[in-house]
């Protein structure tokens, strides 16, 4: 009954300015790049620059649409395994980034009340610190002649050092790292919610704990294990640094593949129909997270 | 039917709002409010008594300029304000759950309007400290709203509406947010500041007992029109519909079909008895009514009463005691319940009635309202 | 031992190594740039000349410097586009295209940055194709971090526009605030402390960017972590842990510090409250 609109339409001259400014803001630096980026993969190389999709020569448009990055992509098996194993060391990470962050999200929010503050702030201090220094931070761990490495072989543990580095050990150890507070923060928001009195109830009603975490907490935390997995997932799938700073030339992950075909080979129509893929790909988890967080919202 | 007595050899009383027609559609379709009229004399308090949903919140938005009638006029002592926006408008508004500024203190939220207005500072500060003193708030001046109680906030929420001195106060439900205990005491602190300062009224309320009480009018509304507009005993007294009788306190309804219809009276005959009703109603014999009974009107014995009139018989099967009164659940032979209810006016627990007891419910010629259907 | 004390030493034992693994590499960076050895993992002795190293290293401090000024300027362009964005989503529940809008604020959120990067860069080309500007460079640079940003500050500004009393904007105009002085006098301050948590927000992302500065940047535009990156990615450098050491310094203490003024607001507020209840129940 109460609406807003009545008075804010009067407000900085009307609604339509204060939704032309985003709308045209977004059109120009979200819709219109993307929607270049498909126009692009479908053109070719010619030379230093990208044939035109549509031909005026002849007086009237001439639209030629050229598939064959799409078909290159869709042959050449090494692509094809770059996108699987994305998706495969993504959802490795989630997964391990939700064994070890439900059972601590699960454990801060039974902690004493007044140290929970500090604790999440914990949590989120290295988001604050950059994200590009912690990695390399690893770097500097993990190395051949790296610090654990000296430190096991001055100790005595091995003779020769690990080989970590440029593994697919370093590179999941440096995107669980990275992404696990984007799996507890969720989890946690949503587990310090859950209301103690159904687990009495359970218990009450002759459940076990063991049994009473299984089929009350679990289920209820749904809506945080949903979010969590989603946001690791979907930026882990099209993550650069990690891999291009820890995995080395053996992992294959599509982020690099897309920076490779620009940079190095300048091939852009390649490496638009690389990026186009990605982004169909993510549209899959992006629904299903939209999903989870509407009906979270509608409770 | 049932009419208001009217007021005879009184001078006409001033105007000062007029609402005309005003009709509030949202989205092309839902009629919030429709075609409704009114008028609010000077010095009047008046109340929008309804659900949620009634459109009274609406009606008070679009007087308030929050809001515009899609139909209609609104006059302000002669002017029309119909499409003046909120902060041209000599009307000023407390709002449900406060509204009180959190960044400012009591004094700045006090001052706010005043502000506005560029009024001088030390008119300014000296007004503030009149209203600081009219809500006993004086030594909270330089709190911030959430270092007051609730009561407080009300009543520094009802000041900073009162310091600019509008022409029309409205009240957006202002007692909702207080608990039960507290607020009845708050009322009467309300009532006694806005007769003090003398200022016109509109409240918007769900709580019939708020309304009855503050109001010195009562319009009560449904699906976003008025279906009664008056004092408020004639609104408990003589309701002029079945929806009026039944959401103001408690009623019990019996149908039946007038049989006599004289000037001085009329008998209504209904399954369970037969009404005999000591004034003349605008009916016809054979025509079918619903009386309306409300519970305290109702007496109970356990002797037969005398005539052949307004009583009726049944069981006692249920007793409901509220401290002040118990409430009898009568099954009539007809298997309609009716509900009597009885004043505790000695310790021992009234008539002796109980569970499972036959009685006789007895009730005077002028008790009841006669309804059209 | 009884089975709660078991489960207790387990679950603190658990936080415990959750957070060792999260500091670990942060602890190395600061005390290895503390490190007299070139050899980034042989501990020699304690010494400064890295932190020497630094303030002699003009590209990086040039670096640092160009990732400041690109830090505040994208911070600020994302406030001021987050907040209309914020309004527009929030205050106006139904116009044609809010789910469009709402969808591109959130798209740089769930992007891959070499997408978001990559279909920038071509843009822009475009762009100068036909108009004959912008060359890349700081503009640029800005562009992408403001659109990051701004995405980012809309969330921010979002949930704080939610928890508003809408009921606050209609009394400042009953009370006869004119519309411009509803946001002035109400809006804005009661925004203020979400506006400056997303300032702070976005400007740490932009600074902390090196996908989008490397698709977006042009020649003689390095920001620091570019820098970084190129030299992290040829080997170990001494001189990023004294960099390092000096934004973690600045950064956690700002964090801890402004995290204790919350909460010791938090609880200023709370005490307040139960004084103002308590009062009036005397």
């Amino acid at each position: 009954m109460a609406t807003k609109q009545g008075f804010f339409s009067r407000l900085f001259d009307g609604k339509h300015a204060v939704i032309s400014i985003p709308y045209f803001w977004f059109i120009m630096l979200a819709a219109i790049p993307i929607l270049i980026i498909l126009k692009i993969s479908l053109s070719e190389m010619q030379g230093t620059s990208v044939s035109n999709m549509i031909d005026w020569s002849n007086g009237w448009p001439k639209l030629t649409l050229n598939f064959s990055s799409y078909q290159f992509i869709f042959s050449d098996s090494l692509y094809l395994k770059t996108y699987l194993s994305s998706i495969q060391y993504a959802l490795l990470t989630t997964l391990i980034c939700l064994v070890i962050g439900y059972p601590f999200a699960y454990f801060m929010a039974r902690s004493p009340k007044h140290l929970q503050p500090m604790l999440l702030m914990l949590i989120m201090l290295p988001f604050w610190t950059s994200f590009l220094l912690r990695i390399y931070a690893w770097k500097t761990l993990l190395e051949n002649n790296g610090i654990i490495n000296n430190a096991l072989m001055s100790l005595g543990v091995i003779d020769t050092p690990i080989a970590m580095m440029n593994t697919s050990f370093s590179l999941m150890v440096g995107m669980v790292y990275s992404y696990l507070p984007f799996m507890i923060l969720p989890l946690y928001a949503n587990l310090s919610k859950l209301d103690i009195r159904y687990l009495e109830a359970a218990a009450d009603l002759g459940t076990s704990p063991f049994k009473a975490f299984w089929l009350i907490t679990v289920p209820l935390s749904k809506a945080g294990i949903i979010a969590g997995s989603m946001l690791v997932f979907i930026p882990t799938i099209g993550e650069y640094v990690i891999p291009e700073l820890l995995g080395g030339s053996s992992t294959l992950m599509i982020g690099r593949v897309l920076w490779n075909e620009f940079f190095s080979n300048n091939d852009w129509p390649m490496a638009s129909a690389v990026a186009v893929v990605m982004i169909l790909l993510i549209l899959v988890p992006m629904a299903i997270y939209n999903k989870s967080q509407a009906e979270a919202e509608a409770k | 039917m049932a009419t208001a007595p009217k007021e005879i050899n009184q001078p006409a009383p001033e105007v000062l709002l007029r609402v005309e027609n005003v009709t509030k559609i949202y989205d092309g379709t839902v009629k919030a409010v429709d075609d409704v009229s009114l008028t609010v004399n000077k010095g009047e308090i008046f109340a929008l008594l309804g659900g949620s949903g009634c459109g009274k919140s609406t009606l008070l938005r679009m007087m308030a300029g929050f809001e515009t009638p899609t139909k209609g006029k609104i006059h302000l002592a002669g002017q029309d304000i119909t499409n003046l926006p909120p902060y041209q408008r000599p009307i000023n508004m407390m709002f449900q759950s406060y509204a009180l500024f959190p960044h400012l203190s009591v004094w700045e939220n006090i001052a706010f309007g005043l502000k506005r207005d560029g009024m001088p500072k030390g008119q300014i500060a000296e007004r503030v400290e009149k209203m600081l003193n009219l809500a006993q708030l004086g030594k909270f001046a330089q709190r911030k709203p959430h270092q007051l109680s609730g009561g407080q906030q009300q009543r520094v929420a009802l000041v900073r509406s009162l310091a600019k001195r509008p022409q029309l106060l409205l009240l957006d439900e202002p007692l909702g947010a207080l608990d039960k205990k507290l607020r009845e005491t708050t009322q009467l602190e309300l009532v006694n500041i806005i007769e003090e300062v003398g200022v016109t009224c509109v409240l918007v309320t769900h709580d019939q007992e708020e309304a009855m009480t503050m109001a010195s009018r009562i319009a009560v509304m449904s699906e976003g029109y008025f279906l009664q507009v008056g004092e408020p005993d004639t609104v408990y007294e003589m309701p002029n519909s079945r929806k009026v009788a039944d959401f103001i306190g408690n009623v019990n309804i019996f149908d039946g079909v007038i049989e006599e219809d004289e000037a001085d009276h009329v008998t209504v005959r209904c399954p369970e008895c037969v009404h005999y009703v000591g004034h003349g109603v605008s009916g016809h014999t054979g025509m079918e009514v619903g009386v309306a009974l409300r519970p305290e009107k109702i007496m109970l014995s356990d002797k037969k009463p005398k005539g052949e009139y307004n009583w009726c018989q049944g069981e006692v099967i249920e007793i409901v005691y509220f401290g002040a009164h118990t409430t009898y659940h009568l099954k009539l032979d007809s298997g309609k319940v009716i509900k009597a209810q009885e004043l505790n006016n000695t310790r021992d627990l009234s008539c002796g009635l109980t569970w499972g007891d036959r009685a006789y419910a007895h009730w005077n010629d002028l008790a009841m309202v006669v309804l059209a259907q | 031992m009884s089975q709660a004390t078991n489960n207790k030493i387990f679950s603190n034992l658990w936080m415990v190594v959750v957070y060792l693994f999260l500091y670990l590499p942060i602890l190395t960076l600061v005390v290895y740039s503390f490190n007299d050895s070139k050899l980034i993992s042989t501990w020699t002795h304690a010494s400064l000349r890295w932190y020497e190293a630094l303030i002699k290293d003009d590209d990086l401090i040039s670096a640092v410097l160009l990732s400041l000024k690109i830090a505040g300027i994208s911070a600020l362009m994302s406030v001021f586009f987050g907040t209309f964005t914020a309004f527009a989503l929030n205050r106006y529940k139904r116009f044609k295209g809010r789910t469009l809008l709402s969808s591109m604020a959130s798209m740089p959120l769930v992007m891959p940055d070499v997408i978001v990067g990559l279909s920038l860069l071509l843009m822009i080309i475009s762009v100068q194709h036909w108009l004959g500007f912008p060359d890349k460079g700081l503009f640029t640079i800005l562009l992408g971090h403001a659109l990051l940003g701004t995405a980012y500050a809309t969330v921010v500004v979002t949930s704080r526009l939610r928890e508003m009393d809408g009921r606050l904007d209609e009394a400042a105009m009953d009370l006869g605030c004119k519309p411009w002085q509803v946001f002035h006098l109400v809006t804005f301050p009661l925004l203020l402390p979400a506006l400056v948590s997303a300032f702070l927000l976005t400007f740490t992302l932009s600074f902390d960017d090196v996908v989008l500065s490397s698709f977006l940047s042009g020649p003689g535009y390095s920001t620091m972590p570019m820098v970084i990156f190129s030299r992290a990615r040829l080997g170990l450098n001494p001189t990023i842990n004294a960099v390092a050491t000096v934004t973690i310094v600045v950064v956690t203490c700002a964090v801890i510090a402004s995290s204790f003024y919350t909460s010791h607001q938090a609880r200023k507020r709370k005490r307040e409250e139960a004084q103002a209840y308590s009062d009036s129940n005397k």
